[in-house]
């Protein structure tokens, strides 16, 4: 019998792997630019949480899981140890803002570029667009 | 065919993506009972009065690692941003949107209006509560300039485009604004070898606590108030480049699709 916490954890990393494989299925299969790029942001958010999870700490008592906030303004010796052994790893979070904030720029590129082809082409097909010559 | 080979390229990323998982690629147990030694000394050194070797001097671990232990990172992120926009800003060279001098009448109704008026002004200040407390709490520069160029949007839709400019908000004023932001965070990087080469002392790029081998760095409270050397600075300025960097996107998709089909149908005519 597994306890609730590892079921919902089994779950999560289930519908993670679930979800890159429709967004694969959408970057792949969908002739449509916009969902293509849709299915792009769902693919990275998919890894930025596959990330951040992989940076948690297994469940214990409550109270003795932190975010990786120091609360106490002046510290002792002690204080930092027992922060350091609380906290979840702050590493994870750190790498994923940048990670969004990347994604974010491509993204924004992309769209523009998708308007671009539309205003030319009339389509966001890309059946249609690859079979345009000139 | 096409069809089997994009099934069975998604079949195998995922077997292999499930086998990594369980053959321990992210470590043999998912979530760790402990952090990683990397993260523990990150966590360690943070905020560490006892030791003014590694130290940050911010209690937001998270700040302390973007701005700080893996600060180049950041800084190059920020890089990949502003091209992005540059390149977004490319796409729409030439495109000029028409200026309107009665703007009153545009727009959605009175109430959206006055709801609006009121919800920018505190959006602005949470948002810039974000930024400037990104040293102390969960949040930093990019998260408060994302946040404030949700009120610039807001009237964008409910005022108008033309409003928008009218208060001052051309593309041309939130470009200066934006690389007066990252000229900021250029400066920032580089303030510590200023003050070093200034006082004669060696100092790093990126510094921002003094170490052994280079006595030089910025200080740690104004006042009473923490601000942790250059990481308040690098927030400031990264609120301001990203802000004014939405805001220049929304600004360009707010222009009316009839005026951009018709310069560029002007501009593929002249060639």
């Amino acid at each position: 019998m597994i306890d609730a916490f590892t079921f919902l954890f089994t779950t999560c990393m289930l519908s993670i792997i679930v979800n890159l494989g429709i967004s694969l299925y959408g970057v792949l299969y969908r002739p449509s630019l916009i969902k293509k790029i849709i299915s792009l942001t769902i693919f990275s958010d998919s890894a930025n949480i596959t990330a951040i999870i992989i940076g948690y700490v297994r469940w214990r008592n409550p109270g003795e899981i932190a975010p990786p906030v120091l609360l106490n303004p002046s510290p002792t010796l002690e204080d930092i140890e027992t922060f350091a052994k609380v906290a979840v790893d702050p590493l994870p979070q750190a790498l994923v803002l940048t990670a969004i904030v990347i994604g974010l720029a491509v993204t924004l590129f992309l769209v523009f570029l998708t308007l671009q082809m539309y205003r030319f082409y009339g389509t966001t097909d890309v059946r249609r667009i690859a079979k345009l010559r000139g | 065919m096409r069809r089997l080979l994009g099934l069975l390229v998604i079949v195998l990323f995922i077997t292999l993506f499930a086998l990594v998982i369980a053959s321990g690629g992210f470590g043999y147990e998912v979530p760790p009972s402990r952090v990683r030694e990397l993260a523990r000394q990150f966590l360690v050194y943070a905020y560490n009065p006892f030791n003014t070797t590694f130290t940050v001097k911010s209690p937001e671990a998270v700040t302390s690692i973007v701005w700080d232990f893996r600060g180049l990172d950041t800084l190059f992120e920020t890089l990949v941003f502003y091209l992005a926009i540059i390149g977004a800003l490319s796409l729409y060279r030439g495109i000029e949107s028409g200026k309107r001098a009665e703007v009153i009448s545009l727009g959605l109704s009175p109430i959206v209006k006055t709801v609006t008026k009121l919800t920018a002004g505190i959006i602005i200040t949470v948002a810039a509560s974000i930024a400037l407390h990104g040293h102390l709490t969960p949040g930093g520069g990019f998260q408060g300039g994302a946040t404030a160029a949700v009120a610039p949007l807001l009237i964008l839709i409910v005022f108008s485009k033309y409003f928008l400019e009218n208060l001052g908000l051309r593309k041309n004023v939130l470009l200066a604004l934006r690389s007066i932001g990252l000229l900021g965070i250029g400066v920032t990087a580089f303030s510590a070898l200023i003050i070093g080469l200034a006082a004669g002392s060696p100092a790093y790029v990126f510094q921002n606590q003094p170490k052994p081998d280079a006595p030089v760095g910025l200080p740690v409270h104004i006042g009473d108030s923490l601000i942790s050397g250059t990481l308040w600075f690098f927030n400031f300025f990264e609120m301001f480049a990203v802000a004014a960097g939405f805001t220049v996107i929304f600004l360009l998709l707010g222009i009316p699709e009839g005026e951009v089909l018709k310069q560029l149908r002007e501009e593929v005519g002249e060639h």
